[in-house]
């Protein structure tokens, strides 16, 4: 029998009497970066949601490392092993850079390493030393975007989830994004990556899916989806037709 | 009246404004943590506060018992009380979306217990008088009240000690970071439950403390409570929710504001007038007075 | 259908009500005082529901309304201003009624256009506690704190009262039923649902608002009113009174927010409450509103009828 990491099982969210997401099943191997594509609405943040436990499926499972997520709250999903990094990056502005740092190691199972954590993500992103006691509105997008990842790592997640993290990037900054999701996968850290530049999302994920209004139109291999020629015309357009 | 004035005159007025109004801000300061939490304005804040001074007024008449030692009592039993009070009654209604049903929870328990206590304890003012409650400093000819200036000095203190809470420790970082985005601290690991109470306990904790202070100063009676409420709720709007700070500073200017209201105008139209002020505020500076710019993150 | 058979049932109730008086002396009977009451709150009970049931303001105000209502007919009275004569003036009424419908309109302008939610109730407290104010310093006009006293000598029987406030009390609930089932009524609730959604089909937020809040109000200065002639003391303790605010809230809440009857059954069972809690101590009227109010939103926050509702729907 087959050990994902993360298993999602035919479900079913509803936003009232709206339903988002149909019978969605995925799963997410140990070590690989999985992306999710596909355009607005087509129900990626909400799976996501569900997965980190901000809302609840009407149906279905979700299970991580074989455990169901399926009536945890937030807090105890992230204790768990899973971080959300939600889309806009929605970091505590009012507060500084190490504050929130030190917030994103708050999960009991996370605090003992906070040092540690701390180090490495200073590690990563050298410009957060420096702006450490600077309060986080103050940071420039790309620099918030990389606290927000930092904060998330603090709480040692098995499995990191990013929601648009290229959104507002300037396109330099984009490709450093896409090269640091490389270098954490690198160590050891499995990455569920939601994304609109589909582009360089397929370019790294190992897995992806690609969703249409709240269903599985495709899924496979990140390469092998980047040269099919329907995703080029619908997604990627003229530019980048011929496979690289 | 303006033939009486001088500047003795204006620097009393100024100075009674002030000593009184840290009781409305330390008052505030409460709703401000229970509301950047919960979201709730917790009108029964200053039937709590009320409470709160019978408990001292009852600790001194019956036992002896000196109002500002009785703090080491009141303040451990406000906290809990305060812990009690979220469990038993706000922690379903808070997780809801609709932030009515908290509101009319509130507005249910001050209905409560202001006509409870004047069910038990009667409706008839009630004051302290002690060895010191007379005691007045004159300094450069104004008159400085003993009690009003402790007061002070306990509205400085408790402000600190909250201050100090949010900013130096994590369960106090984790209440400023849940009170900015609750969705964005519950996926970092904080749970909003353990914020709220903490948030709540710490609001009656106040409470308290202005429990005691009033009953020094002042004549208080069950129905006060929700004028002092709302009087409350004007220093927060003036301060602007979520600035500790300015929740003190809001109270200090309301106090003056009624201060100088009250000696040029009879006693019911400086109440109306703070009143106006309120609206004011609340239609045109919602974030009250002292807000710089803020960044977006 | 279910409409037909609630409307027949409403005449029907009715006119069992209105035929009471010519079996019971409603002057003297504690029974017809309490029908009469029950009346009376009915009718702010469902001033509220409009308000906050149905458009989803939270006015914390309404006695301000109740209370100008009250004092407006005491002053037009004692000051023979209608010239009519009448002691049961329907002029009066309508003008009391009025009086606080150009408070709301006033108020209601910048106060709704500007607040939201929580600061707007915020907004109708420090109203409230303006229009105290100014009636306690009114001085001759108001009364001051003593307030207005009407000649009692012209209490006859209880009689007109019942039957007026039963006229109200229909009024009130038959307004609000057709309000909710025409285009006014659906603006409203779709108000209450999703502000943003509402504005982005066209429909005017401030105008349908002001509506509800104006039409609140004046239910409540009708309310006043009667309550006022019936007092025969309008003072600034009895009509200004917070309770006049909680107690509507509390029968909605009670009984169904947001439907047409809840208010009614709130109502009636409230004051049922009250005449029980009368038996051992009158003042115990707020306690136990207080705690009701508390214990409702904790349990069934949809009210009686939400109660009935869900044990329709899980087929008990």
């Amino acid at each position: 029998m087959e050990n994902h990491l993360l298993e999602v099982k035919g479900l079913d969210v509803l936003y009232g009497d709206v339903q988002a997401v149909w019978d969605l099943s995925i799963y997410v191997d140990r070590g690989a970066i999985v992306a999710l594509v596909g355009a607005n609405g087509a129900g990626k943040t909400t799976l996501l949601k569900t997965i980190s436990g901000i809302i609840h499926a009407r149906r279905g499972e979700v299970f991580f490392s074989g455990r169901s997520l399926a009536k945890l709250r937030p807090q105890e999903v992230v204790n768990i092993g899973v971080s959300h990094v939600p889309e806009g990056r929605r970091l505590f502005s009012k507060l500084t850079v190490l504050e929130n740092l030190k917030l994103g190691a708050y999960p009991p199972r996370a605090r003992p390493l906070f040092a540690k954590s701390l180090e490495r993500a200073y590690g990563l992103f050298p410009v957060l030393k420096e702006r450490k006691k600077q309060t986080a509105g103050s940071l420039s997008g790309g620099e918030q975007q990389m606290l927000a990842i930092a904060r998330a790592l603090m709480a040692q997640p098995d499995l990191l989830m990013l929601d648009e993290p290229s959104l507002g990037l300037s396109p330099i900054l984009v490709r450093t994004m896409f090269e640091l999701i490389c270098t954490l996968n690198n160590q050891k850290v499995t990455i569920l990556l939601v994304e609109q530049n589909i582009h360089q999302a397929l370019k790294i994920a190992h897995q992806a899916y690609v969703l249409k209004t709240g269903k599985i139109a495709m899924s496979g291999r990140g390469n092998e989806l980047l040269s099919d020629p329907e995703i080029q015309k619908a997604y990627i357009g003229e530019r980048w037709s011929k496979p690289r | 009246m303006l033939k009486y004035l001088s500047v003795g005159l204006v620097a009393q007025l100024l100075v009674n404004g002030i000593l009184f109004g840290t009781m409305y801000g330390t008052a505030a300061i409460g709703l401000s943590l229970i509301f950047g939490t919960m979201r709730i304005i917790f009108l029964a804040q200053g039937t709590i506060i009320i409470f709160f001074a019978y408990i001292c007024y009852w600790l001194f008449t019956l036992f002896g018992i000196d109002p500002y030692l009785s703090l080491v009592f009141v303040v451990p039993m406000s906290l809990l009380l305060g812990m009690g009070i979220y469990q038993a009654l706000f922690k379903e209604a808070a997780a809801l979306e609709d932030k009515n049903i908290s509101l009319l929870i509130a507005i249910g328990l001050m209905f409560l217990v202001e006509n409870l206590m004047t069910v038990v304890w009667t409706g008839n003012p009630r004051s302290i008088t002690t060895g010191y409650t007379s005691l007045v400093f004159r300094p450069i000819g104004i008159d400085l009240t003993f009690t009003r200036l402790v007061a002070l000095l306990m509205a400085i203190l408790s402000t600190a000690g909250v201050v100090l809470f949010l900013k130096k420790t994590l369960i106090g970082m984790a209440v400023r970071a849940a009170s900015e985005d609750m969705v964005s601290a519950a996926l970092v690991g904080i749970g909003s439950h353990r914020v709220n109470a903490v948030a709540f306990a710490i609001g009656i904790g106040l409470a308290g403390i202005a429990g005691v202070s009033l009953a020094t100063i002042y004549p208080f009676d069950p129905f006060y409570g929700f004028i002092f409420v709302l009087k409350a709720l004007i220093s927060l709007a003036l301060g602007g929710i979520g600035n500790v700070f300015g929740a003190l500073l809001g109270g200090i200017i309301l106090g003056l504001l009624e201060s100088l209201a009250s000696f040029f105008l009879s006693g019911g139209w400086s109440d109306a007038i703070s009143y106006a002020v309120f609206l004011l505020v609340l239609m045109f500076k919602p974030e009250g007075l002292f807000v710089r710019s803020i960044q977006k993150a | 259908m279910k409409d037909k058979r609630a409307i027949i049932l409403t005449v029907l109730v009715t006119i069992a009500f209105a035929i009471v008086p010519f079996f019971l002396d409603v002057s003297t009977s504690y029974f017809g005082y309490f029908l009469f009451l029950s009346f009376c709150y009915t009718i702010i009970a469902q001033g509220w529901n409009l308000v906050a049931g149905y458009t989803g303001l939270i006015s914390m105000g309404q006695h301000a309304f109740f209370g100008l209502g009250a004092y407006t007919t005491g002053i037009i009275w004692l000051r023979n201003i209608t010239k009519t004569g009448y002691y049961f003036d329907p002029v009066t009424m309508i003008l009391s009624g009025l009086v606080p419908v150009i408070l709301a309109i006033i108020i209601g302008v910048p106060l709704l256009s500007r607040l939201r939610g929580d600061y707007f109730a915020l907004g109708t407290l420090g109203v409230g506690e303006i229009i105290k104010v100014v009636f306690v310093k009114g001085g001759a006009f108001t009364g001051a704190s003593d307030g207005l006293h009407l000649p009692s000598t012209v209490f006859e029987s209880m009689r007109p009262y019942y039957w007026t406030g039963l006229f109200l009390a229909i009024f009130a609930t038959a307004g609000v039923y057709f309000l909710t089932r025409s285009r006014v009524g659906l603006a409203l609730r779709a108000i209450r649902e999703d502000e943003t959604s509402a504005a982005s089909h066209g429909i005017h937020l401030l105008k349908y608002k002001i509506f509800a809040f104006a039409a609140g109000a004046f239910l409540a200065g009708l309310c006043g009113s009667l309550y006022g002639i019936y007092l025969f003391h309008i003072n600034p303790d009895s009509v200004l009174k917070l309770d006049w605010t909680l107690y509507p809230i509390l029968m909605c809440v009670i009984g169904g927010n947001g439907t047409i009857i809840g208010p009614v059954i709130g109502a009636f069972f409230m004051n049922a409450l009250f005449v029980v809690t009368d038996i051992y101590l009158v003042q115990l009227h707020p306690i136990v509103a207080g705690l009701l109010i508390i214990i409702v939103m904790k349990f069934m926050p949809r009210g009686l009828i939400g109660l009935i509702d869900t044990i329709k729907s899980r087929g008990l």
